[in-house]
């Protein structure tokens, strides 16, 4: 798995989606998709049109009666480019983590070598 | 939970895990999907009562079983569709990712549940040739409660799949 970041799954309403529809079920309805990622109608439309015109997303338009249903459904390489966007932010996430590391060490007394130190929250990303 | 308030990779893939853990948690069957299921697998095991195994003049025939089965499982599952707004088919026991064989959490259900189908079959086949009529009801009853408890832990490692990303990160 090649760790890049994937400029069409960086906005969080879009990593949300793909990484949401990753998750396991074959299709996810609109209203599902929408109270789970938190967003609004118009949002989710926008956004997963995007993924659509990408090919990022596959949606199926139906009805149940009278009442319209959208389904999404992650594709092949959509699940691909958001792999490699998710190893890309855990390599972040786990060099900020080293970074925050050093800076402690290097602020570390001498004295308080042998000592266990509480877990300091992470400083802010040089990324 | 982390403190990610300064890591913006971290707070992007925590708000990506609570997500998850909502959508998770939206896949807890309704009410009704209990008494269904019971109702699928008493339907199953009464097959060996049928008239293949059993030559009474009240005997009925193996589609009398089977189309009831299959009738009440489309129904489940449209209902659990449509409550839950998620579809999930059918899910292989493992897959293959980087070279590597993932396998998923719901294994040892779903190989349970197989072997349980089986074995709680074959039992009762037996004892109704011996005439045991009694002990092939009490095997069936329990394999009934086992395929419900399996039926459980399907779901509740659906719901684990759903939390962990499926396999994706």
């Amino acid at each position: 798995m090649t760790a890049r970041p994937d400029p069409l799954i960086h906005p969080i309403t879009r990593l949300s989606i793909c990484g949401l529809l990753a998750a396991g079920a074959d299709w996810l309805e609109f209203a599902a998709l929408r109270d789970v990622a938190g967003i609004s109608d118009s949002v989710l439309s926008k956004q997963s049109r995007v993924l659509e015109d990408a090919g990022y997303v596959e949606v199926r338009k139906g009805a149940v009666g009278r009442r319209p249903r959208t389904w999404f459904r992650l594709t092949a390489e959509g699940r691909h480019a958001l792999e490699g966007h998710l190893a890309w932010l855990a390599q972040l996430e786990e060099e900020f983590s080293a970074s925050t590391r050093d800076v402690r060490q290097a602020r570390s007394l001498p004295g308080d070598r042998d000592q266990s130190r509480p877990v300091l929250p992470p400083l802010r990303g040089s990324s | 939970m982390r403190d990610v308030s300064r890591d913006p990779a971290a707070l992007e893939l925590e708000l990506l895990r609570v997500q998850r853990g909502r959508l998770a948690d939206r896949m807890r069957p309704p009410w009704w999907y209990l008494p269904g299921t019971v109702i699928v697998w008493a339907l199953f095991f009464a097959g060996p009562f049928t008239s293949r195994s059993f030559s009474s003049p009240t005997s009925v025939s193996t589609w009398a079983i089977v189309v009831p089965i299959l009738a009440v499982c489309c129904l489940l599952q449209w209902g659990m569709t449509r409550a839950t707004g998620m579809k999930a088919g059918p899910r292989p026991l493992r897959i293959l990712q980087d070279g590597l064989f993932y396998y998923r959490p719901g294994r040892p259900a779903a190989i349970a549940s197989a072997v349980v189908s089986v074995a709680g079959l074959g039992t009762e086949i037996s004892l109704i040739r011996h005439g045991l009529l009694w002990a092939a009801i009490v095997v069936a009853a329990l394999a009934v409660a086992a395929e419900v408890t399996g039926q459980q832990a399907l779901l509740r490692a659906i719901r684990q799949d759903l939390r962990g990303g499926g396999g994706a990160a």
